[in-house]
């Protein structure tokens, strides 16, 4: 049975312990990096982004015409003979399908995978009924076998060695099984062959409904969706209401992209397109008794809702579990109740209720990995931080730091000033090097893989008068954009910028006003202060008075640039300022890459080897892939390219101090990746990146220098 | 016929997944190709059901004299003895190394399924470069039901137990293609 982490105290015990499980590490790791060397390869010459928009455009067209696909599928497929059913709740559909079992005098079952009835736990239901139910897909019979729930979508027992399902099998057969994979694989194929012929009810899921034909598309590699659908005389086929799309068209391109991201296979073994009663020798009259059930379970409701509606585009490839580095270090039992990987965060909430969501839903990096992957284009950090915001509401205590923030952040006087105290009263712990000689009393021990830097002594916003400089013919008018980081405890990043500006002939100008972007209380599901700073920046950075509007921090920049339109669409006036905004948004790199067009003649030359950390909100936020890189180049200095740049380097803002030691292991992982690169100096261009990076460095007493580019690029000035 | 790039295309495709490809000018062939697969391998029978009655003779003889059964109507009765299956593709899909069958006929299923070896017989003719290619032939097959289309890319695979790959883990353990000129 599953039985996911209701409290988040019981969830950190249980990711502790899957952080220990040595073997689930590896599976896990090397998982993740054959899918991503394989995603690679086979991607290469397609246009993704084109067939995304284009499924995108296909599910979103679809979903408000729910009602009306599925009365023309079932006008379809009734006319072809068979029995369509609509259930509201999980419990229906499951009395739907036992009600047939019944009737037909059925006692043995088998089961071809399907997502939608681990959904509605068909398998329990059908068992207390009296059925005996047999899964046949390799990976689901053996996690039925160990009683179980899938750990991906696409692989269920990926979580599962090969002795320990050698020990699985043993015990089945009643004979010893050696470890040797192919052997096991023969063991399966010879006890589910006999299940497929003794079973008098076969139940299959379906990628696709197609209203048009009233045609089911079922996709398997193992083939035993087509003997499910084919051996007993009775099939039933158990589907999503979302799974519902116009025509064959649709399912075809859907089809171009779901195995490429789901195994990273060109297409499945088998894909099966089943209309009407097909021939069956021992069904009555030489025909099929088949029945379709869809299943509503919220989904129509969830159809018609503007922020989430969104998620009902999945097509279940299970690619945003295969790219979440925290799915890579925990495995799926600890990252979803039934569906798993960031969409299982979201749907948990909607068909497995808040009890389950309201500690795995917290466990998010905002790491866009997900994002970038998702072939339907579904914005999962963004639904994941809105499910988050749904949870919360329903509790009836708010944690702490929630009310503080609440509280603190829409005060920009007030959160100032708080920040100016704490530099003061940290003064006496602070190192040479900034940072923090001790953790203040409330952090754990679990906090400590990482050095805290101090809060600057002279916030960037006091230094600015010194700063300033007057332009007399200015070729651009810039904004910067500071963020918290760089104005309150990295102020030398600005600094250096400055430095650079010098000579180029940009007016720079610092609007006080300015606050937080508002990402802290996004990533804590707290959307009305998030809301609240937005509109107190906009006020402050009028785009009207600017050519581009600057930012040091990747995280502020693709904040600005991804929840601003969403937090104020509907703010009268709002939406038009912040699309012009976003127009003048630029990062450091490129504007001194792609405006500026800096020459190497500005710098030494010096050679120094450099690592460099594609920050997440960076490479995926604000999709800047190239121009850091050639700033490098341009600027002289060596840079030498690291594993995984652009992998999270586990810092995530308020995730780290929620979950540091998950944290504190994609820490250690990137940092080994620069470690094996032999550079002296390490560059990333997001203050928070420097945060998490410069702190694990200092902890492990590392020689390599870990410097925002600014500053690295600043030093390189002749 | 199929243009020379697209021939290439499904051969190397196909083989990508571990089919076996071979050329055949006719269907003698193909027949002969099916009947030495299966002594090779230590089969003792033959499913080929969808084949028109004027090619049953000389399969028949090929069997008889080959030693091998040749499983007539109702596999289903053979379930767990069919070696080997041989049956005619309606289509080929380059790009991806696909094989199209209206498997509505119950027996093509099993001979397609249950059988250990499938050895599919390809008319060049039949072959296009995409799947949206066939997307008017398949719609068309849809709306006359009852109908079961299946793609076939290469043999059974599980990839379940440690993501290491297996072939055969329910179907046919190999799937092997004869490209026909015609």
């Amino acid at each position: 049975m599953i039985n996911t982490a209701q409290d988040l105290k019981e969830y950190k015990k249980r990711l502790k312990k899957a952080l220990d499980n040595k073997f689930l590490r590896t599976a896990m790791g090397s998982f993740a990096t054959a899918y991503k060397e394989a995603q690679g390869r086979l991607l290469a010459g397609m246009d993704v982004p084109a067939l995304t928009r284009e499924i995108a455009a296909g599910k979103d067209a679809a979903l408000p015409r729910l009602e009306e696909l599925y009365e023309a599928f079932k006008a379809r497929a009734e006319a072809a003979g068979v029995k369509v059913h609509l259930a509201q709740t999980a419990l229906e559909a499951n009395e739907i399908i036992a009600g047939i079992a019944r009737d037909r005098g059925v006692r043995k079952i088998v089961k071809s995978k399907s997502m939608t009835a681990e959904e509605t736990f068909l398998n329990n239901h059908l068992e207390n009924e009296g059925f005996e139910v047999v899964e046949t897909d390799l990976g689901e019979w053996i996690i039925q076998l160990r009683h179980e729930g899938p750990s991906h979508m696409v692989l269920p027992a990926i979580h599962l060695s090969r002795q320990e399902v050698a020990d699985l099998f043993s015990k089945m057969t009643g004979e010893p099984q050696e470890p040797d994979i192919g052997q096991l694989v023969k063991v399966a194929r010879r006890e589910l062959r006999k299940a497929f012929l003794e079973a008098d009810m076969g139940i299959s899921g379906a990628n696709f409904a197609i209203a048009e034909t009233g045609t089911l598309g079922i996709i398997s590699n193992e083939g035993n969706a087509r003997l499910t659908t084919t051996l007993p005389r009775v099939h039933v086929a158990l589907v999503g209401l979302d799974k519902l799309i116009p025509d064959l068209a649709t399912a075809l391109r859907i089809l171009k992209i779901l195995p490429l991201k789901a195994t990273g296979q060109v297409i499945t073994s088998y894909v099966s397109w089943i209309t009407g009663a097909n021939e069956c020798a021992p069904g009555p009259g030489g025909k099929k008794e088949m029945h379709v059930v869809f299943l509503d379970n919220g989904r129509l409701a969830l159809a018609q809702d503007k922020v989430f509606s969104e998620a009902l585009r999945c097509v279940r490839c299970g690619s945003c579990a295969n790219v979440c580095p925290i799915y890579g270090l925990v495995g799926g039992h600890n990252y979803g109740h039934v569906y798993i990987g960031a969409i299982g965060l979201i749907l948990t909430y909607f068909y497995h209720g808040r009890k389950n969501a309201r500690a795995i839903v917290a466990n998010c990096l905002n790491c866009q990995a997900c994002k970038a992957v998702c072939p339907a284009g579904i914005d999962l950090p963004h639904l994941i931080k809105e499910t988050y915001c749904q949870v919360l509401q329903g509790e009836e205590k708010q944690p702490l730091k929630n009310r503080l923030l609440r509280r603190v952040l829409k005060d920009r006087r007030l959160f100032h000033f708080l920040l100016r105290r704490a530099s003061l009263v940290q003064k006496p712990l602070a190192t040479q090097e900034g940072f923090l000689r001790h953790l203040p009393f409330f952090f754990g021990k679990e906090h400590e893989f990482r050095s805290l830097p101090v809060i600057a002594r002279i916030p960037f916003r006091d230094l600015w008068p010194r700063l300033y400089q007057q332009v007399a013919k200015p070729r651009y008018r810039v904004a910067l954009f500071g963020g918290c980081l760089v104005d309150f405890v990295y102020p030398e990043q600005g600094v250096a910028l400055m430095k650079l500006m010098k000579d180029q002939k940009v007016q720079v100008e610092y609007p006080l006003g300015q606050t937080c972007c508002g990402l802290p209380a996004k990533m804590m599901g707290e959307k009305e202060v998030a809301r609240e700073v937005a509109l107190q920046n906009l006020a402050a950075l009028d785009p009207a008075d600017y050519d581009y509007i600057l930012t040091l921090c990747a995280s502020c920049g693709s904040h600005l640039k991804e929840a601003y339109p969403k937090l104020l669409a509907e703010t009268p006036g709002a939406a038009v300022k912040v699309q012009q905004l976003l127009d003048k948004l630029m990062d450091f790199s490129s504007f001194f890459t792609r405006v500026l067009k800096v020459k190497p003649e500005m710098f030494k030359g010096s050679k120094k080897k450099v690592a460099y950390h594609s920050p997440c909100h960076l490479c995926r936020g604000l999709g800047v892939v190239q121009e850091p890189r050639e700033l490098l180049a341009t600027a002289g200095l060596e840079y030498l390219p690291a594993r995984d740049e652009d992998t999270c380097c586990g810092m995530g803002g308020s995730f780290s101090a929620e979950f540091p030691e998950l944290s504190a292991e994609l820490l250690k992982k990137k940092l080994d990746a620069v470690a094996e690169t032999g550079a002296d100096l390490l560059v990333t261009d997001c203050p928070g990146c420097v945060l998490q990076l410069r702190g694990g460095m200092d902890k492990r007493g590392g020689k390599v220098k870990v410097k925002h580019i600014a500053e690295a690029v600043a030093e390189e000035t002749n | 016929m199929a243009s020379k790039k697209l021939v290439t295309t499904m051969k190397e495709k196909a083989a990508a997944v571990q089919v076996i490809v071979s050329e055949v000018q006719n269907l003698e062939e193909a027949m002969a190709y099916a009947i030495d697969v299966t002594r090779n391998q230590g089969g003792a029978s033959l499913a080929a059901p969808g084949w028109d009655e004027a090619s049953r003779p000389a399969l028949q003889a090929g069997c008889a004299q080959a030693g091998l059964a040749l499983l007539g109507e109702n596999l289903r009765e053979h379930a767990g003895a069919i070696h080997t299956g041989l049956t005619r593709a309606d289509w080929g899909i380059a790009d991806t190394g696909t094989l199209v069958l209206d498997a509505s006929s119950e027996d093509l299923r099993l001979a397609t399924m249950l059988s250990e070896t499938h050895i599919a017989v390809l008319p060049l003719s039949r072959l296009r470069a995409t799947s949206m290619d066939l997307e008017p032939e398949l719609n068309r097959l849809a709306l006359a039901p009852p109908r079961y289309l299946s793609f076939i890319t290469g043999a059974s695979r599980t990839a379940d137990i440690e993501r290491v790959l297996t072939l055969g883990v329910h179907g046919p353990l190999e799937l092997h293609l004869l490209l026909l000129k015609d």
